[in-house]
């Protein structure tokens, strides 16, 4: 077994206009969605993200703000689980539930060294 | 990490959001009534992430709890947006803010919502968009669908409405004593449309169009259990609207196709509903008031009461749409005339009602004419006629689903 972060790329939700009624709908699927990884006990761990930004770059370590309102796309969360390979980690993230507003997957193999 | 047991009951949040906009407004006025809807919006993108793993225990009290925390937010955010010349009222303490939270303060905030949507300096239009989204939280695309309107008409009405309040500096309170009566009527009224836009559905949209029903039943119930709200026509809305939605399931089949009448399946009826409105209707005679709605109401319950289509009491229905008619002359009540007297094998006063009727002036339901006009020629065994009629209601009609409805009765009678 590998472990794989899927990281989830999309719109900010707060800027999508989405009715209360469609949030509580959406959440009910993420909800489904963690249980349904639960019970097959795949997933590791995960967290939904802050939409603003502090970014440090560079030598001189300038810092800069970005609020979600600047940006088109951003990682929204990451959730990291097992699975046998990457197809069956795409399998996996067929269930995310924002491909009908746009979002993205992006699916990572984490990398384990050897510490012998 | 996750209790399957914990679910979250159904329109929470659209609900949740109503009470928040509405006691939000209490504080700080309809002038920042935009500001509010944004922070009310963003406390639900953070409950939509954080239970996404984890639901709270008592999801409500967790939503409640981030109101007062937005509250005090706020409250910092328009101190410091505000003119300083312009006096911030020092009411806006921390304790007041928790009082305004209490179950009481809450209903009496949404009655006041309830009434500034529905003032009458507001473009009738503008009343019902309004409404649906700031008591009902639905979305401009909610609406738009539930409408079946652009979403950028609904978007200038939101925009005209809120103008309009800024401008004329409505206040956000109860009519007062002598306006109340009219005031209540336009409520109802406002009701009533967002109410028939729901059980008119019979398209693709149905599942949101449906929670129209849902709406206005809640509004009602808010009205009904305030005393100095309770009149005659406000019990007889509410149980007309019982009445209705307790059809409303057998109304439409799996594919969301319409069922007749006449081929419902009676057993499929919503009971508890028809017990509400039977306890409303006691309580709406008990008033010295007499509206439209109670005769609505006494003709849905003469369909309720009856076992089939054929046993019926059409004599009763009948005189009732008569008397509803000599109150508000009406095209769909004189067209529900016309095809009673078909029903009855009356033709010659169907034929008169028939032609009472304004084609045009029914609009997008003028399909309904040609429908009625149909089963007259049907009945007459003109069959030309009513090929032609229904042909005529096909043109008139862009719904989906009514277009099956009337392509099988012309294929039946080919």
């Amino acid at each position: 077994m590998k472990d794989f972060m899927l990281i989830f790329i999309s719109e900010d939700y707060a800027a999508l206009g989405l009715s209360p009624e469609e949030m509580q709908n959406r959440m009910g699927k993420w909800f489904a969605w963690n249980g349904k990884m639960q019970s097959q006990g795949i997933v590791k761990h995960g967290n939904a993200l802050h939409a603003n930004a502090r970014l440090v770059t560079g030598a001189d370590r300038t810092v800069s703000d970005r609020t979600a309102t600047e940006l088109k796309e951003i990682i929204g969360g990451y959730y990291v689980v097992q699975a046998k390979d990457m197809e069956e980690a795409t399998q996996i993230a067929q269930d995310y539930p924002d491909y009908d507003l746009g979002g993205t997957v992006e699916i990572r193999e984490i990398m384990v060294f050897d510490n012998e | 990490m996750n209790n399957q047991e914990n679910h979250i009951i159904d329109h929470l949040f659209r609900h949740q959001h109503g009470k928040m906009v509405a006691i939000l407004t209490r504080i700080f006025g309809l002038q920042h009534l935009e500001t509010i809807e944004d922070a009310v919006q963003d406390t639900f993108v953070k409950a939509m992430m954080t239970w996404r793993n984890q639901l709270p225990e008592n999801p409500e009290a967790w939503l409640t709890k981030a109101a007062k925390n937005r509250a005090v937010d706020l409250l910092r955010k328009i101190k410091l947006n505000t003119n300083k010349l312009e006096k911030v009222d020092s009411s806006y303490s921390k304790d007041y803010i928790e009082e305004l939270f209490l179950e009481h303060h809450i209903e009496d905030s949404q009655l006041r919502m309830i009434f500034t949507a529905c003032h009458p300096v507001l473009n009738p239009k503008d009343q019902i968009a309004f409404a649906l989204k700031t008591i009902a939280g639905f979305s401009q695309n909610e609406i738009a669908a539930a409408l079946l309107l652009k979403p950028e008409t609904i978007k200038k009405r939101l925009q005209r409405a809120r103008k309009t309040i800024k401008e004329k500096q409505i206040a956000f309170v109860l009519p007062p004593q002598e306006e109340l009566v009219n005031r209540l009527q336009r409520v109802h009224e406002v009701l009533y449309l967002i109410f028939n836009e729901g059980w008119y559905s019979n398209h693709k949209e149905f599942l949101i169009r449906k929670e129209l029903c849902g709406e206005a039943i809640r509004l009602k119930q808010i009205l009904l259990r305030k005393e100095t709200l309770r009149n005659g026509a406000g019990y007889a809305l509410f149980a007309l609207m019982c009445f209705h939605s307790a059809r409303l399931s057998s109304r439409l089949d799996d594919n969301l196709e319409i069922i007749s009448l006449k081929k419902q399946d009676r057993t499929k009826w919503f009971v508890p509903l028809i017990h509400l409105g039977n306890e409303a209707m006691k309580k709406s005679l008990s008033f010295n008031d007499y509206s439209i709605y109670h005769l609505e109401a006494s003709i849905a319950l003469e369909h309720l009461k009856s076992p089939s289509f054929d046993r019926t009491n059409w004599n009763e229905i009948l005189r009732l749409y008569q008397q509803m008619y000599y109150l508000q002359k009406d095209e769909l009540i004189a067209l529900n005339i016309a095809m009673i007297y078909i029903i009855i094998y009356q033709f010659e006063q169907a034929k008169e009602w028939i032609e009472i009727v304004e084609v045009n002036s029914l609009e997008q339901r003028s399909y309904l004419y040609y429908g009625v006009k149909a089963e007259y020629f049907k009945n007459l065994n003109d069959i030309p006629q009513a090929l032609q009629c229904l042909t005529e209601a096909l043109d008139r009609t862009n719904n989906v689903v009514e277009k099956e409805f009337l392509l099988k009765k012309i294929n039946r009678l080919r």
